[in-house]
């Protein structure tokens, strides 16, 4: 399983741009992908991303199929035009909690930062044996999606 | 965070003119409420749209109501009215459960003691739980003993407690069906409690006991009204028992057996003839599973009504694998699943009522709700002819079962994973937040219930808060369902249409009778929830001549039955569905859990029904992706004069759709594509494709396919893309299907002025034409094959 890449090592760098210049290509979409519009905001041609990068794509879907528990989530707090980063509680009945006073303008720009809180959270060697926990008998990693 | 202090729901989604519509409405906390009639024209409030738009409507029930907090009292239980037989000196109560949490976070919505049969309340009574611990627990008034051993979740246990009032001894069994190598050998409990049982006129509670019978607003929607249950059981129970002596083990296992009504040579009464004699209750949950009635069979005849809709048809603990339709093998069918986010009915009290003008259009309405003090909330309803008075050529079907479906979704928060489909972090809405806190609103057709079982049953008597204006869904960060819907009817009132609306009960109950009347019948944008009726209906009508446009896609795919025990309460009220062995599903229904409870017909997809989604439009679903949207291409197909009416007006290399309010594109979230091998009509033209132009987000469906391997994705899998078709139905009729569930979100773009909207346009202009459509150039009527065809490349040698 491909590892989380290191703070400050150069492959993490570059996931980070890229990442950032696929968010910042898709604002004004009704929708996301972690993808590059050749126009912004227009997803007539889309290139790059999780298309043309391996590593960015599987460090996403590592981070996506983590359990709710304490799972990053965005909050639309003002409709069409505010946002805040949440964080769900894993217990059935407990609402989601903010993280942070952070107030976002943009709904796509909040993908990118919980990008980086992610590649902060998630250790390195997520998902491989020195992690095996109990958890791991019991289906707690969600992928099974409900 | 502003919590939603104004919430509501109609007793009807449909009301015809003429006939009175009531609402239901909590308001917490603002003294009174605005009420307002008005007619919804566009919901989304994307700033590159249209915008928000409603039209205020004249109507005497406008005006200034009190404001009342009303409650949900959700959570499935049974109760049996208090009878002097429950008057008991000494007891046996006996049952099989299969608990989902018999031990909850101390967060839990509903953390503690749950009942499991009782008649037990403010320490007077007595009742077999599970305690806060996750132990068996007997209770008799402010007495209690326990195992002291956790139970294990998800297996059956046989459980028991007698108790001899004249000695005081007490024994508790706790005895799991399966005991594994390594498992403590579970002792009886024995114990001596010196009381007299304390009897009070509650009633008795089966997967709960009462908490306090008071007039709050809890106590209000409960039912019998004024009770309050508390400590709502999540899981499944079998044959409860209350015996009014303390029996041996022995004779406890020969009260499993319950009343035996089957012996009428003996007693007709108890499995044997002394045991006849001491039975109190034996409720046979395999007795009338298409009810909400929990039949007992003993002496007394003390049936318990069930409350908020259990799960039944589900197996029992005696299911042994040869069975797997409850209707043959009913007493291996015992199992009636609680959960304690069941909800059935919200029983507020109406707030609004409203008799609709004998002349007011078909169109969608909703009743705003606003205060002072900035809440605001929507209550959607549709306004639809009666037979014999339809207003316009066109009707709107709209897709209210799949409304249903979705509704109060939780997906977002409940599943982590759900990132995962999406391809990026989902965005909860307020009502989310909401519903993430009040589980008692109920979940959708798509969550698990908080035990993490999945729910089968939606009911439309309760405030569903995704039916709204100005939401966006966590899957598309755009409008699903009823306010994408509205994108269509936006593009109807700006182009000048006249139309009717109706919903899908109306075309359940009422037939082709409900269709014949138009010209043309245009559907929602993901009508994919569908009771069988509905569908003849659909088929008799383009059978007949009659025009229908397919507006989106992934329809007609998942088997819906209306439960025939909640007829007296109106159309539609609660729908079943049960995600059996294919389809995309957000939860799987257990081995034999494959047949509704209400109608005792095999859930699960159509196509496996033997009914092909193909044959219903033309086109079937085969992937689904979340992230972003793409456009329609015309192919060769669309140069046939069979369709030239369609393409007036549009340039062949035309990028038909690169622009939308969902995903930025006409194609996308869901598509269906042409395969004359699963039942499109052989002749069926596919005018323009998507294909080539999916991210990795979208996925083949995994019906379509036997083995798992990559290649899966719209990058590389040729069957992963939309295809815009058309066929001719007999006499005169056709079918155009636009084959994606984002594909109304590009009407409204540039106020309509736009090529989809020319596309529709013309499609529309040709199929609301009277009489039957101008029949296909003699050279069309030719023998096709189904996976047999000439291939333009073999016929151009």
């Amino acid at each position: 399983m491909i590892s989380i890449p290191k703070k400050g090592t150069p492959e993490r760098d570059e996931l980070i741009r890229l990442h950032k210049e696929c968010v910042e290509s898709m604002k004004g979409v009704a929708g996301f992908s972690v993808l590059k519009c050749e126009t912004p905001g227009d997803t007539t041609v889309v290139t790059g991303g999780v298309h043309e990068h391996p590593v960015l794509r599987r460090v996403l879907l590592r981070m996506r199929g983590e359990s709710p528990k304490g799972k990053l989530i965005v909050i639309c707090t003002k409709i069409d035009a505010e946002w805040r980063i949440g964080r769900l509680s894993g217990v059935r009945g407990v609402p989601p909690e903010f993280v942070n006073d952070k107030i976002y303008t943009d709904e796509q720009e909040i993908q990118h930062d919980i990008f980086l809180m992610r590649l902060d959270e998630l250790p390195e060697t997520a998902g491989n044996p020195e992690n095996f926990e109990e958890g791991w008998k019991h289906r707690d990693d969600n992928w099974p999606v409900t | 965070m502003c919590a939603m202090r104004l919430t509501g729901y109609a007793d009807k989604f449909g009301v015809h003119p003429g006939d009175k519509i009531k609402f239901y409405v909590n308001c917490d906390g603002p003294a009174e409420y605005k009420a307002e009639i008005v007619q919804m024209i566009h919901g989304d409030t994307n700033p590159r749209g249209p915008g928000f738009i409603e039209k205020l409507i004249e109507a005497d029930v406008n005006g200034t109501y009190k404001g009342r907090k009303q409650i949900i009292h959700g959570g499935s239980y049974g109760f049996a009215p208090d009878a002097k037989p429950f008057h008991v000196e000494s007891f046996t109560l006996q049952c099989w459960i299969w608990p989902t949490t018999p031990k909850t976070h101390p967060r839990y919505w509903k953390h503690g003691a749950q009942g499991l049969v009782t008649k037990w309340s403010d320490g007077k009574g007595y009742g077999l739980f599970i305690n806060e611990e996750g132990f068996v627990e007997l209770r008799i008034n402010e007495h209690k003993v326990t195992t002291g051993v956790p139970i294990r979740d998800h297996a059956w246990h046989f459980v028991a407690a007698s108790f001899d009032a004249a000695t005081g001894e007490v024994v508790l069994y706790h005895e799991p069906q399966v005991v594994y190598a390594l498992d403590p050998v579970i002792e009886p409990v024995k114990a001596t409690i010196k009381t007299r049982i304390e009897h009070s006129a509650i009633p008795v509670a089966l997967a709960a006991y009462v908490e306090k019978l008071d007039d709050g607003p809890l106590a209000q929607s409960s039912l019998p009204a004024g009770v309050v249950f508390a400590g709502k059981y999540n899981g499944k129970i079998d044959s409860p028992r209350i015996s009014k002596k303390a029996l041996s083990r022995l004779e406890i296992e020969q009260m499993k057996l319950g009343a035996q009504p089957g012996l009428t040579e003996r007693r007709n009464s108890g499995p044997t003839g002394a045991l006849s004699e001491v039975i109190v209750a034996a409720w046979d949950f395999w007795d009338g599973i298409d009810t909400i009635v929990a039949k007992d069979n003993g002496p007394y005849r003390l049936d318990a009504r069930l409350v908020n809709c259990p799960t039944r048809a589900l197996t029992g603990y005696n299911w042994a694998g040869q069975n797997f339709d409850w209707k043959y093998a009913k007493k291996e069918y015992g199992g009636i699943h609680f959960h304690d986010d069941d909800v059935d009915d919200a029983r507020w009290e109406a707030g609004v009522e409203w008799t609709v003008p004998e002349e007011i259009k078909s169109r969608f309405y909703a009743l705003k709700l606003t205060t002072t003090e900035g809440d605001e909330d929507y209550i959607p309803f549709w306004v639809v002819p009666e037979i014999g008075k339809e207003q316009s050529k066109i009707a709107v079907m709209v897709p209210t079962i799949s409304y249903m479906a979705y509704a109060n979704e939780h997906v977002a928060c409940n599943a982590g994973g759900a990132e995962l489909f999406v391809y990026r972090v989902p965005i909860m809405q307020h009502q989310n937040m909401f519903l993430a806190e009040h589980r008692e609103y109920g979940g959708s057709i798509y969550d698990t219930h908080t035990d993490g079982s999945g729910i089968c049953l939606s009911s439309r008597l309760r405030p569903i808060l995704s039916i709204r204006p100005k939401y966006d869904h966590f899957l598309a960060q755009a409008p699903w369902q009823y306010p994408a819907d509205l994108h269509l009817i936006y593009w109807l009132e700006q182009m000048g249409y006249e139309y009717d609306v109706i919903t899908d009960e109306d075309v359940t109950y009422d037939g082709v009778a409900r269709l014949e009347n138009y010209n043309v019948v245009i559907t929602g944008s993901h009508p994919e929830h569908n009771s069988g009726t509905q569908l003849d209906a659909i088929h008799n009508y383009t059978q007949r001549g009659g025009r229908l446009m397919y507006m989106g896609a992934d329809a007609w795919y998942w088997v819906h039955s209306f439960h025939p025990a909640y007829d007296d309460k109106g159309r539609g009220v609660i729908t079943e569905m049960r995600r059996c062995e294919s389809g995309i599903r957000t939860w799987r229904a257990e081995p034999g859990e494959y047949y509704h409870q209400g109608t005792g017909e095999l859930g699960g997809m159509w196509r496996y029904r033997g009914r092909s989604l193909y044959s219903v439009a033309g086109v079937g679903m085969t992937n689904e992706g979340f992230d972003i949207s793409t456009y329609y291409s015309r192919t060769p197909d669309s140069l046939d004069p069979r369709v030239a009416f369609a393409f007036e007006g549009l340039d062949y290399d035309e990028k038909l759709g690169n622009f939308g309010l969902v995903g930025g594109g006409c194609a996308g979230l869901e598509l269906d594509i042409v395969d004359v091998t699963l039942g499109s009509p052989p002749h069926t033209l596919a005018v323009a494709t998507s294909a080539g132009r999916h991210t990795e987000a979208y996925l083949l469906v995994m019906e379509d396919f036997g083995f798992n391997q990559q290649g899966l994705d719209g990058t590389t899998h040729p069957r992963v893309r939309g295809d815009v078709a058309f066929h001719e139905t007999p006499n005169g009729g056709a079918c155009f299907s636009f084959s994606s569930i984002a594909f109304c979100g590009s009407l409204p773009w540039n106020n309509g002025d736009n090529n989809i909207s020319k596309l529709v346009g013309n499609v529309l202009n040709h199929f609301m034409q009277d009489g039957p459509l101008p029949p296909p150039p003699a050279d069309a009527i030719k023998h096709r094959g189904r996976a047999d065809y000439e291939s333009p490349s073999v016929a151009a040698n």
